[in-house]
């Protein structure tokens, strides 16, 4: 299974409102290539998405918040899925996208090319919505019953290594992506985030 | 802690508009995580390491909250790899507050490094900071930093020490 045909089937599934946060990497390129939105909140350092993905989730209980996540970005934090676990969400989606390998990083294998088994560990962290999908009907059925249904849901897709040739260039640093992550939140659920001098004091 | 720095931190974090605290469970501020735990004005976000504490605190301030974080005074390090790929390459703001163990006075020999590592750990990461010693000075420190780190947009941090942390 293509990571970007998933991706594809996620984008067509998607409310174009729904929040989506990426690690940073080829996830990234390839999303914003077929949602480019300032609902996306991308390039999350390595081992952090689902951390920042938590306290969106949190902040925002009643919006759609979707992770795409990678298997080496998660592997690094792990703790991570007991602490979103704990919280007892109803409005996540946290998809990782499981290439066996740090891509990424060279292409080098993850620990999930040798025992480790995302899905089971995300069901002992207390995520019991956890499933794999290995073909891209298995993908698009989990991910429609996680944007459909309140909950907190886990989709370990596994995915062959290699992106699609002609992405768009992506062109926006954490600092812009910042800025129009923050104003398009701003502007949707009417609070005020970016101060050049904060007033409160 | 005592009752009067909790109250203090408590007041302080009110007065600077903190709405929500992510804390990784610390002896130095038990009294106090229990505090801010059971009161509804925070919404709390409990986590197994700091490092996802900074990543939980940023994307809440990316939302439209409010957030502090406590951080234990040997997870500043644990914290350092966030505040540098997150706080640092982004711009975000972040409220840090952390008790100084290891500072001079400090009697437990296993803190000692602390004092070599907390301070020049914040300035290489850019997060300036006050060093609070009185109970009374601890709320407006708090209403201090908050205003730096959101007019800024880089972490600032009260570091606890003295009669505040006894």
């Amino acid at each position: 299974m293509k990571r970007f045909d998933c991706l594809k089937a996620l984008a067509e599934l998607l409310d174009p409102k729904a929040i989506v946060i990426t690690n940073v990497g080829p996830i990234c390129r390839e999303w914003n290539a077929l949602r480019p939105s300032d609902a996306n909140l991308l390039q999350v350092n390595l081992g952090l998405c689902a951390a920042v993905g938590l306290g969106v989730a949190v902040s925002l209980p009643h919006r759609q918040v979707v992770m795409l996540d990678g298997d080496g970005n998660l592997l690094l934090n792990l703790a991570s899925l007991a602490d979103l676990a704990n919280q007892n969400l109803q409005n996540v989606l946290h998809i990782v996208l499981d290439n066996e390998s740090y891509e990424g990083g060279g292409g080098l294998k993850s620990a999930t090319a040798g025992k480790a088994d995302l899905a089971t560990i995300a069901r002992g962290a207390g995520i019991e919505k956890a499933s794999i999908a290995t073909n891209v009907d298995e993908f698009r059925s989990a991910a429609r019953a996680g944007l459909t249904n309140a909950g907190h849901y886990f989709i370990v897709a596994k995915v062959e290594k290699g992106s699609v040739s002609k992405l768009p260039t992506l062109t926006i640093d954490g600092k812009e992506g910042k800025y129009r992550f923050a104003r398009y939140i701003e502007t949707t659920e009417n609070v005020q985030i970016l101060r050049p001098r904060y007033t409160h004091i | 802690m005592e009752a009067a720095a909790i109250d203090a931190v408590v007041d302080g974090l009110k007065q600077a508009g903190v709405d929500f605290i992510s804390l990784m469970p610390d002896s130095d501020f038990s009294l106090l995580q229990e505090r801010v735990a059971n009161d509804p004005h925070f919404t709390y976000v409990p986590v197994s390491n700091e490092a996802i504490g900074v990543g939980v605190c940023a994307g809440a301030w990316l939302s439209g909250k409010r957030p502090a974080l406590l951080v234990p005074t040997s997870g500043l390090l644990v914290a350092a790899w966030p505040l540098t790929s997150l706080c640092m390459a982004w711009g975000l703001p972040m409220l840090l507050l952390i008790p100084y163990r290891g500072d001079i006075g400090d009697a437990f020999w296993l803190m000692g490094p602390y004092k070599d590592t907390t301070e020049p750990l914040l300035k290489v990461l850019n997060a300036p900071y006050s060093v609070i010693s009185r109970n009374e000075e601890i709320s407006q420190a708090i209403v201090d930093a908050q205003g730096s780190t959101i007019s800024w947009q880089r972490p600032v941090a009260v570091l606890l020490t003295g009669e505040t942390i006894k």
